[in-house]
């Protein structure tokens, strides 16, 4: 079962987005509502990826993204970022951050998942299931 | 993906959409007052940078719950506010009342 942090100021966001992904994929989620208490929750849960919105106030998704690439733990989480449209300027900022994907808003909440899944490329690499009756290494 | 799932959603963001009528409601407002503003060549930097935030939420979240084309207009809007001229804050009124207006019947 894949873990996903959602960080978005936005109440309305994360609610979809959230069970978007639990009832569509049986994803478990962990929602935040700013940069700061997405690295804690970050830290916290090593979730497998992270969908964070790019317009928050405080700072930013680029600024947050930079912050969790200077804790070792958080860094190598798959960051995508989520934005309303595109623009040039922001375009040749996101590109050099180093983040797994650009996802734009509005996001058809019956295909969140999919979209997640493929750009990560996790459709052709399911978790691992553990099989109960093989002992631990 | 079941059809539960897909019920599970709907159902939420019909929920959700009444839950937000009393921010979407006050967000139209602020957009309405900046543009106003603008109309009078008064526009300070607060109120546009506060516009722009709400216009670029706006056209991220209005499709989300099915309203393209209010999304687009929000879109648009945010566009003025991202690079205001005065040709372009001109535009403001009209586009503001196109937004209202497409929402009219869900407000």
């Amino acid at each position: 079962m894949r873990r996903i942090l959602i960080i978005d100021d936005e109440d309305d966001i994360r609610e979809v987005a959230a069970l978007s992904l639990e009832a569509t994929a049986g994803w478990q989620v962990f929602t935040a509502s700013s940069g700061a208490k997405g690295i804690e929750l970050a830290i916290a849960e090593r979730p497998d990826a992270i969908l964070m919105d790019v317009m928050m106030p405080d700072a930013d998704g680029p600024t947050t993204f930079q912050n969790m690439q200077q804790n070792p733990a958080i860094a190598n989480i798959p960051v995508l970022l989520l934005t309303a449209k595109v623009q040039g300027v922001d375009q040749r900022r996101f590109a050099g951050l180093g983040v797994a994907a650009i996802l734009l808003k509005p996001f058809d909440p019956l295909t969140l998942a999919e979209q997640i899944s493929e750009v990560l490329g996790w459709n052709e690499h399911p978790p691992v299931q553990q099989d109960p009756s093989t002992p631990a290494a | 993906m079941t059809e539960n799932a897909n019920q599970e959603i709907e159902t939420l963001l019909a929920d959700l959409w009444q839950r937000h009528l009393p921010t979407l409601h006050r967000r139209l407002a602020i957009l309405e007052r900046a543009a106003t503003a603008a109309s009078t060549g008064v526009l300070a930097e607060a109120v546009c940078e506060e516009a722009l935030s709400i216009a670029h939420k706006l056209s991220g979240n209005l499709g989300m719950f099915g309203y393209q084309q209010a999304g687009d207009i929000a879109s648009e809007i945010e566009q003025v506010f991202r690079a205001p001229t005065p040709k372009k804050l001109i535009q403001l009124t009209a586009l503001t009342q196109k937004l209202r207006q497409a929402l009219a019947a869900r407000l």
